[in-house]
């Protein structure tokens, strides 16, 4: 290209492509892309550095907030996952840590126009929350799952400073109840004549609010879409909402019970006029009675959660066999075999199905077993992803439904007995987890349970190519197993074990994936401090955090959770840890 | 004498290595049971030592029947099975709507062990199942009645204590009838019988 004279130089080439660079991975979405990108050359890792704007951490202490910051300068959209899902299961003393304030103080600095923050297993207090309210200008959406150490003294803090807030979906957290209760309802501020709000979600706050403030909310907030009650809420009260919002796709009911014995409005009414609805959940303290005022809303529903509806066979089919576009399914046992084989006879698009235990106590025989698991099987040959509780199980169901359900990704079978062998044939559950391992090519997710020996961790570590996620219990003879499954899963990054017998053989076969992994987490294990400490030695970017519940019981080991870091081990570990390096 | 190990094994793998049956060992044969015929509907000609005491562990409580909550010998533990604690706390109030299925709860004793257990035969269908489940409990194997090992001093029969008083074989009579004569089970060596 000539360059006329008089014009100004035109930049460097070396800048042009700098810039072209920013453009085109401006559009790069994916962060395992932006990741490969960034590392083909030093001008491309500092373009992708500086277009990033969606930031994942994984591990909140595989990364200081410091480095992610600084690396990082541009972000507008932070998700962070603090301790490992055995945490949600009492395993993990109190005040471990995955502490927010520090990051808090860090995006507060680095990131004034961050929109979108999205925790996972954190601990934020109501500092952090009000740090949050006050910081961020642009702060749309605040999405909390399983944190705690809050109270609703944040929350107001949000509902009051966050003037364009979009969405705030707490999920499974747990809220502390503040020495006054606040009311953060009437937090949000009655002089904005329309909110912004798309997602209120708050069916995990175990306080009542103020109803009449929800419902003024509710009724200046035209763009809501999802709406989840806690149980505070009661059947009338819901009915209220719903006229207020016909325009919901995602309901969360409340309680769906009574508080009074006026007589009732006409419930169905309601759910017939919200023509939009696809989502719903809620049923805290269920009356089965109203059971019939969701009808209207069934045939266009794609996902029902009735984990905590204990309703049985002949309620569930009243409403299931309205349900033929139900993708996502969440249920108690409570339905029993029976109804699991009318969901399976109705529900042919099933993707998702989770079926919870109401009695968690080791029986002989359960309501759901083998027979409802090989009936859905049969039915709903597009299953993707199933989380099964129960107290019997066959290999035989097993590879059925390894071979009638193909796409299979997320396969977790809990059989609440511990070492329960099948109990037809008496053998170990090995075959059919081979069998899911073997079929199953699309699986990244699996959980075991039953009698297991090495041999089913022989097949894990042959075909299961994919998994990046394995739980294991009360499963294995030797170090073999776990052996197997180090060498033999390259993609494996997240591996929870608990009482199982591997020791450090199997634990020094891993050395060479480790630093491919998110954690490694190992309770009643057979693990020694020695080996740790060689673990530790030979690999110097992991942290090994040893946990035991007395103070000087030296070799043993009874939680090693071990994870990858590039920065200094932590300093904010309660006395029960220690961290090795 | 049966294969029977201490009731009172460690109930982790990792606080003692030695009365730990998960070991190569111990491993359970994979052959498969022999094809059953209509008199050894009752055999079975193996023990499954890996089914540990985790079954054997799960004393039920003697009064199961009338409510869930009472105190249990075993204290439940709440990491296991790996459900959150909200839906956990939760589902303790549904528990008591629920378990009120009938059982028929009667005492089993094994020949040498002054402790019994307590088993509910309503939870059962067959004589199949319920010398399954006793397999497993008491960690041996259980004869039918016609049957000639070669060293019948390692097994045990199952015998019941009958309305009347007296002390039968069991898997004379069809189930139903069973189910309403018997009071007690005993689990005696197969020589004495």
């Amino acid at each position: 290209m000539n360059k006329m004279e008089g014009q100004a130089p035109s930049p460097l080439p070396d800048q042009v492509l700098e810039n072209v660079l920013e453009t085109v991975l401006h559009f790069l979405s994916s962060r395992r892309d932006r990741n490969a990108a960034s590392l083909v050359c030093k001008s491309w890792y500092r373009a992708e550095a500086l277009t990033r704007s969606e930031l994942f951490i994984g591990n909140c202490y595989a990364v200081s907030p410091r480095r992610a910051t600084a690396r990082f300068p541009r972000v507008r959209s932070l998700t962070i996952k603090g301790k490992p899902r055995f945490a949600d299961f009492d395993l993990m003393p109190l005040n471990w840590g995955a502490h927010f304030t520090p990051w808090a103080q860090a995006l507060a600095q680095s990131y004034p126009s961050l929109r979108r923050l999205h925790l996972k297993r954190m601990s934020l207090t109501d500092r952090d929350l009000t740090l949050l309210s006050l910081s961020f200008p642009h702060f749309q959406d605040l999405l909390l799952t399983c944190c705690e150490a809050f109270t609703t003294t944040g929350l107001a803090a949000i509902a009051a400073n966050c003037r364009l807030l979009r969405v705030l979906d707490l999920a499974e957290c747990v809220v502390e109840v503040a020495d006054e209760e606040v009311d953060w309802i009437s937090s949000f501020p009655e002089t904005q004549e329309e909110t912004h709000l798309e997602s209120l979600v708050f069916d995990c706050v175990e306080c009542p609010v103020n109803f009449q403030a929800l419902e003024r909310l509710v009724a200046r907030s035209p763009s809501l879409r999802k709406l989840r009650l806690n149980r505070y809420v009661s059947m009338s009260q819901l009915h209220r909402l719903m006229h207020r919002a016909p325009q919901l796709t995602h309901l969360g009911t409340g309680s769906f019970s009574a508080s009074e014995l006026d007589p009732e409005p006409d419930y169905a009414s309601a759910f017939a006029a919200s023509k939009s609805l696809v989502c719903l959940s809620g049923f805290r303290e269920i009356w089965p009675d109203y059971l019939p005022a969701i009808y209207p809303a069934c045939a266009n529903l794609t996902s029902l959660n009735f984990s905590y509806a204990d309703i049985n066979a002949h309620q569930l089919k009243s409403v299931i066999r309205h349900c033929h576009k139900l993708q996502t399914f969440w249920v108690l046992d409570s339905i029993s075999d029976e109804g699991l084989q009318a969901v399976a006879e109705t529900c042919k698009d099933l993707r998702e199905l989770r079926v919870f235990p109401v009695n968690t106590r080791e029986e002989i025989e359960g309501p759901v077993s083998e027979v409802g698991f090989e009936a859905i099987s049969r039915g709903c040959r597009k299953l993707q992803s199933i989380l099964f509780f129960c107290q019997r199980m066959t290999n035989a169901a097993v590879v059925a439904m390894s071979n009638n359900c193909p796409d299979l990704v997320v396969f977790r079978l809990c059989i609440i007995g511990q070492y329960r062998p099948d109990p037809e044939t008496l053998e170990p559950m090995d075959e059919g987890f081979g069998a899911i391992v073997m079929n199953c090519k699309k699986l990244t997710r699996l959980a075991v349970s039953g009698l297991l020996t090495d041999r089913a961790f022989g097949y894990i570590g042959t075909y299961g190519k994919l998994i990046r996620t394995l739980s294991v219990a009360f499963a294995g003879d030797t170090d073999l197993g776990l052996k197997y499954v180090l060498e033999g899963c390259p993609n494996l990054q997240k591996l929870e074990i608990r009482d199982s017998p591997f020791g450090d053989g199997a634990l020094r076969s891993g050395l060479h994936h480790f630093y491919n992994m998110r954690f490694l987490w190992m309770s009643s294990c057979k693990l020694t401090r020695q080996a740790c400490q060689e673990v530790a030695r030979r690999l110097p970017h992991l942290v090994l955090e040893v946990i035991n519940s007395e103070e000087g019981k030296a070799d043993d080991i009874e939680i090693l959770y071990m994870y990858r870091s590039l920065d200094r081990p932590r300093d904010d570990a309660p006395k029960v840890v220690t961290i090795l390096h | 004498m049966g294969t029977l190990k201490q009731i009172g094994a460690p109930q982790t793998q990792s606080s003692s290595s030695s009365s730990s049956s998960i070991d190569s060992n111990n491993h359970p044969s994979r052959t498969p049971p022999p094809p059953s015929s209509p008199s050894s509907s009752v055999c079975r000609n193996r023990t499954d030592l890996s089914t540990d005491l985790r079954l054997g562990l799960s004393i039920s409580p003697s009064s199961q029947s009338e409510s869930p909550f009472n105190s249990t010998p075993r204290e439940e533990s709440f990491d296991w099975p790996p459900i959150k604690s909200i839906l956990r706390s939760t589902l303790v109030g549904k528990q008591s709507h629920l378990s009120q299925r009938p059982s028929l709860f009667v005492k089993v004793y094994m020949e040498g062990i002054p402790i019994g257990r307590k088993l509910n035969l309503l939870a059962h269908y067959s004589y199949d199942g319920l010398v399954k489940t006793l397999g497993h409990m008491f960690r041996t194997i259980i004869l039918c009645p016609n049957s000639q090992p070669l060293n019948s001093g390692s097994f045990h029969v199952l015998t019941y204590e009958d309305q009347e008083g007296d002390w039968m074989m069991v898997g004379d009579v069809p189930w139903e009838m069973f189910l309403n004569s018997v009071k007690r089970l005993k689990i005696t060596r197969a020589d004495r019988c």
